[in-house]
């Protein structure tokens, strides 16, 4: 909560250096683990380094809510539906039209690659370059954010937990249709 | 730290979970790639809103985090009910709509 340094310290090089390293490797480690409980682990690794992130850009409440509904909510979720599916991959890259997918992470991975070159030449641009001032007292805080989120953002507000609401019974229904046909079904 | 430090590594991530849903045929790996995927979204709504010292990149990144709980339970809840009707969670073997 550096609130008053307008150049970046060592301290926070130092920071963002440890955080994002880990935000990379926990998301590399999430999609070349075999064993599907150890990708959600790596995907719990790269959520709170990125809520970490999150924290050294002043956003505080969007940390505390990446841990809540990551590390908690999701994960939950994911663990137990490996435990449901709990099949370890025996080819984790498959052969099979193993070339039209190379050939997608390549063209993938040109894409990026030019707009992370188009990024890195244009960083003197004031956007970009800009070590930002510090923000306003309160900024990022769940005050001035909730304050926001009920007054001009309302409407969205309850858009969002009419799409949660539908989610739930979405869910419910997908579940616990099938079963209901399966039961009927066995005798 | 300046900004585009920032959105660099979101690119990264954002190519990290690309490349995961390309590569892999496990569906619950390619639903989290998807997931920092989303991550990476929500980074780089967060960097600018720090550069440009406007909060509504925060209100736009809790409806981003919202989406993505959403997604997770929904794609789960598929993954669950394609897993009681087939037996398998790979990708390549999930091929017709009729349960």
């Amino acid at each position: 909560m550096n609130l008053a340094a307008h150049t970046t310290t060592l301290a926070e090089t130092i920071a963002f250096a440890i955080l994002s390293a880990g935000v990379l490797a926990g998301g590399l480690m999430t999609i070349t683990r075999r064993n599907p409980v150890s990708a959600v682990m790596s995907l719990v690794l790269t959520f709170a380094a990125l809520a970490g992130l999150f924290a050294t850009l002043s956003a505080h409440f969007l940390a505390v809510l990446q841990i809540l509904v990551y590390a908690g909510a999701i994960m939950v979720l994911f663990v137990f539906v490996v435990m449901m599916v709990n099949r370890e991959e025996t080819t984790p890259i498959a052969r099979l039209g193993l070339v039209v997918r190379a050939a997608g992470v390549l063209a993938a991975g040109t894409v990026f690659y030019r707009v992370a070159w188009l990024v890195a030449r244009e960083r003197a641009m004031p956007l970009l370059a800009a070590t930002a001032p510090p923000p306003v007292v309160g900024f990022g805080t769940v005050s001035s954010v909730g304050a926001l989120l009920f007054s001009d953002f309302l409407f969205p507000f309850e858009a969002i937990s009419l799409l949660l609401l539908v989610a739930v019974v979405g869910g419910v229904m997908l579940t616990r249709h099938l079963r209901e046909n399966r039961s009927s079904r066995i005798p | 730290m300046p900004t585009y430090a920032y959105i660099l590594v979101s690119l990264a991530l954002f190519f990290i979970g690309t490349s995961g849903v390309l590569l892999r045929r496990n569906v619950l790996i390619v639903l989290m790639s998807v997931e920092l995927q989303l991550a990476a979204g929500t980074l780089a709504l967060l960097a600018f809103s720090r550069a440009l010292g406007d909060q509504k990149g925060h209100v736009f990144a809790v409806f981003v985090i919202a989406l993505a709980a959403a997604e997770a339970a929904v794609g789960l809840a598929i993954v669950v009910s394609v897993f009681r009707t087939r037996r398998t969670a790979n990708l390549d073997e999930v091929n017709v709509l009729k349960g």
